[in-house]
């Protein structure tokens, strides 16, 4: 017989199963459609958002784990709210922004709150002399749109003027989606109060020595219950940090030498 | 041989549009010469102005009419720069004389046979002639002979036929009114009482009767047309530093003004750089003011704005938005009467490649500009480097600067620099860790020997580390630094200074930086 020719014993139905096995695969097959297992871009109200999109990873697992995709969203803005400047934010986006400039692209960074000491970022792991700063008198918001809309840009890092206006910030956001990299927003803690066109926002408190506390409260997927806690990259030795670990009931504290005036 | 004639019909009238700069042009715009109107536009038309009426009659018709008065200097600029753009074209680029005295010419001529294998036929070839010249907004009519002479001819019909052999150009011609050779427009009355109305009716006529009766001219320009009698033309070279002026109609009082009239000297700058192959690396924009608005002699006759570009460019958009935000700053002393565009610091280059996807190279271009224009409007000091200096004083040891910025630089050794950077710098990270936020040395009050932030006690956790230097210029440091928690957890770097100090009332405990 020719072997092109495929018997027709090989498309009889199956012989019919038992009537538990049959309801076995129809559950099988019901729970294989649910809504997040029919398409990547899917995600329910009590899981975290899934776009497919391509995210930066943050260097922190924990802090991936609690982020939408894994990481810190590309071409939208990702909103960090701080009482004041100095409390790891910089220590905290390092790994990102130095991914962006060891693949080539440029990292920018707009309205500085104070002077940078390039010492530290090179130990940080940036490339000094491919930084870029940007100092906006009155024109953050147009700096910004321009930067984010020309699209060469790898990596914008931006200090925006106290109570900005919102419709300025959803601009920002439109602007940002012709961005392909991170685009991280710093504003005060009082703005937390009013909703923001930015999907992520993440307030950040000092939560000890070389420790930063991160409320995400507002994401793709529900808002995170309880603060989530990560260790910096610290800039203390063992020693001291045992001893800011040991309470503040002592007052162990490393006694200042006294001062005295020989003059 | 293949000559292209553009004809220009609205020359005049344009370039008076031109000087507007932009004014409100709704009701129509005509020129006037001796008190009759000489030509008027399509707005103007409609509302019943001809030509031929009287000046009065027009402003019965249309009261709110603009009359301007035809000028061959500023004809003869606008002409200048549709010969640029045909430059991009051919070499063989020329004038054709005007027919009438003290009117410009406007009819360019263009010898296309050497290229038309290039652009691919002579009809892309016209079509991208057609697109190159309606950025400078004039209106034309395209013709094509075999002989110049017939082309600049047949430019004059309406359609414009497009001959590329000489019987076709000698046919097209014999069907040609008489009126369009020069002489034939003097003696038209002469020739149509003979009932010689086309130039076909011409060639039959004895050569030495016509030449007694009308003049050799009509001869020569016959023979010419028709391809027996050879017509070399002198091709135009352009100049070597590019120089327009436009005289505005009326004062501008706002840059808005200013700009549109800029726009114009700038697509006539760009066509100047499409003839010569070159890119402008720096140009200059003048605007004259009123010398009315001068007081004495401290108000200048005329504002100069300078532009320098990083990256040569022929982009008109990507100038005039440099020109825009850079015309933002200035403080206009009197309104403008006159703009004037020079240029003269060209790179003739090839045109760079156009590109579908991103790459390196279009990456950096994109960067070079979008820096441009930050700094265009942020002043040169708004886009910086971080530079770090050798020197112990950690408010001395990074600086930021604005003269290296202008091309982002992007050398392979970075990942290897990195790397060891990553290896080397974490012990030393360790034994010396600064902060990343410096500000200026703030005073703190001091408690029980302990020094206060906000009121709240700080608590030391590793120092002292001690800094001396700058002994040798007046800033002596002698600190003695310390890394302290704040109540709220963040860590902060702070000093004892060693020198005796200046104010009894200090405590000598100073803030000098947050690790971020």
């Amino acid at each position: 017989m020719d072997a092109a020719i495929i018997p027709a014993a090989a498309f009889a139905p199956p012989p019919s199963l038992p009537a538990a096995a049959k309801r076995q695969r129809l559950d099988a097959a019901v729970v294989r459609r649910t809504p997040e297992t029919l398409h990547p871009a899917l995600w329910l109200g009590h899981q975290l958002g899934r776009t497919g999109a391509q995210t930066v990873a943050s260097g922190f697992a924990r802090l991936d784990a609690e982020l939408p995709d894994g990481g810190w969203p590309r071409g939208a803005l990702s909103e960090l709210l701080l009482a004041h400047p100095g409390i790891g934010e910089m220590r905290l986006l390092a790994p990102a922004l130095v991914a962006t400039q060891r693949e080539g692209r440029l990292v920018m960074l707009f309205d500085p709150p104070a002077a940078l000491a390039a010492a530290a970022l090179a130990a940080l792991g940036f490339a000094i002399d491919e930084l870029l700063v940007v100092e906006t008198r009155n024109d953050s918001v147009w700096a910004l749109e321009q930067a984010l809309k020309s699209g060469h840009v790898g990596a914008i890092v931006a200090w925006l003027p106290q109570r900005l206006r919102a419709e300025r910030l959803r601009r920002l956001q439109l602007a940002a989606h012709r961005h392909d990299g991170v685009a991280f927003v710093l504003r005060e803690s009082a703005a937390a109060a009013r909703p923001t066109a930015a999907p992520l926002r993440v307030a950040l408190h000092a939560g000890g020595a070389d420790r930063v506390q991160l409320h995400i409260l507002k994401r793709r997927g529900p808002p995170l219950a309880s603060p989530l806690e990560l260790e910096l990259p610290s800039v203390l030795s063992a020693a001291a940090r045992r001893r800011s670990a040991n309470g503040s009931a002592k007052a162990r504290r490393l006694p200042a030498a006294t001062f005295i005036d020989v003059a | 041989m293949l000559w292209v004639a553009l004809h220009l019909p609205l020359l005049s009238l344009e370039s008076f549009a031109a000087t507007l700069a932009g004014r409100a042009t709704e009701h129509g715009i005509a020129l006037i010469d001796e008190h009759c109107i000489a030509a008027a536009d399509a707005v103007a038309i409609a509302h019943g102005v001809k030509p031929g009426l009287k000046r009065a009659t027009a402003l019965a018709l249309a009261p709110r009419i603009v009359l301007g008065q035809a000028d061959a200097a500023r004809d003869a600029e606008a002409m200048r720069s549709i010969v640029h753009a045909a430059l991009a074209f051919t070499p063989s680029v020329s004038l054709q004389p005007a027919t009438e005295p003290g009117s410009a010419a406007d009819i360019v001529l263009l010898e296309v046979q050497s290229c038309l294998r290039y652009f691919g036929g002579s009809e892309r070839l016209l079509e991208r002639v057609r697109a190159s010249i309606e950025p400078i907004g004039h209106s034309l009519r395209i013709a094509s002979a075999a002989t110049a002479q017939g082309a600049a001819i047949l430019a004059h019909l309406e359609p414009s036929p497009l001959c590329t052999t000489l019987e076709a150009t000698r046919c097209a011609l014999v069907a040609a009114p008489v009126w369009l050779l020069g002489p034939g427009r003097a003696h038209w009355e002469a020739l149509q009482g003979m009932g010689l109305r086309r130039i076909g009716d011409l060639l039959g006529l004895p050569r030495a009767g016509l030449a007694r009766r009308f003049g050799e001219t009509l001869l020569a320009e016959l023979d010419a047309a028709f391809g027996r009698r050879a017509d070399p033309r002198e091709p135009i070279v352009p100049a070597r530093a590019f120089e327009s002026r436009l005289e505005l109609f009326a004062r501008a009082d706002s840059s808005e003004q200013v700009l549109h009239g800029a726009s114009i000297l700038l697509a006539r700058l760009v066509a100047w750089l499409a003839a010569q192959h070159a890119f402008v690396q720096r140009f200059r924009l003048l605007m004259h003011h009123e010398t009315r608005w001068q007081q004495g002699d401290r108000t200048p006759r005329a504002t100069a704005l300078e532009i320098a570009l990083a990256e040569p460019s022929r982009d008109s958009a990507h100038l005039l938005v440099l020109l825009r935000e850079r015309l933002a700053h200035v403080q206009l002393p009197a309104p403008t009467l006159e703009l004037a565009l020079q240029a003269a610091d060209i790179v003739k280059r090839a045109a760079p490649n156009g590109e579908l996807f991103p790459t390196r190279q279009s990456e950096d271009e994109g960067l070079v500009r979008l820096i441009e224009r930050l700094q265009a409007r942020l002043g040169v000091g708004g886009v910086q480097r971080l530079c770090a200096a050798e020197d112990h004083r950690p408010e001395r040891a990074s600086a930021l600067r604005s003269d290296a910025v202008a091309r982002p630089s992007r050398s392979p050794r970075t990942s290897e620099r990195a790397a060891t950077a990553d290896a080397a710098s974490l012990p030393s990270a360790l034994s010396c860790p600064r902060p990343i936020w410096l500000q200026q040395p703030e005073p703190l009050a001091e408690r029980e020997a302990r020094p206060l932030l906000d009121g709240r006690a700080l608590a030391l956790l590793s120092g002292p580390e001690r800094i001396e230097s700058g002994w040798w210029d007046d800033d002596v440091a002698e600190r003695d630094y310390f890394i302290a928690e704040a109540s709220d957890g963040a860590l902060v770097w702070i000093y004892r200074a060693r020198l005796p100090l200046s104010s009894s009332g200090e405590s000598g405990w100073f803030l000098h930086g947050r690790f971020g």
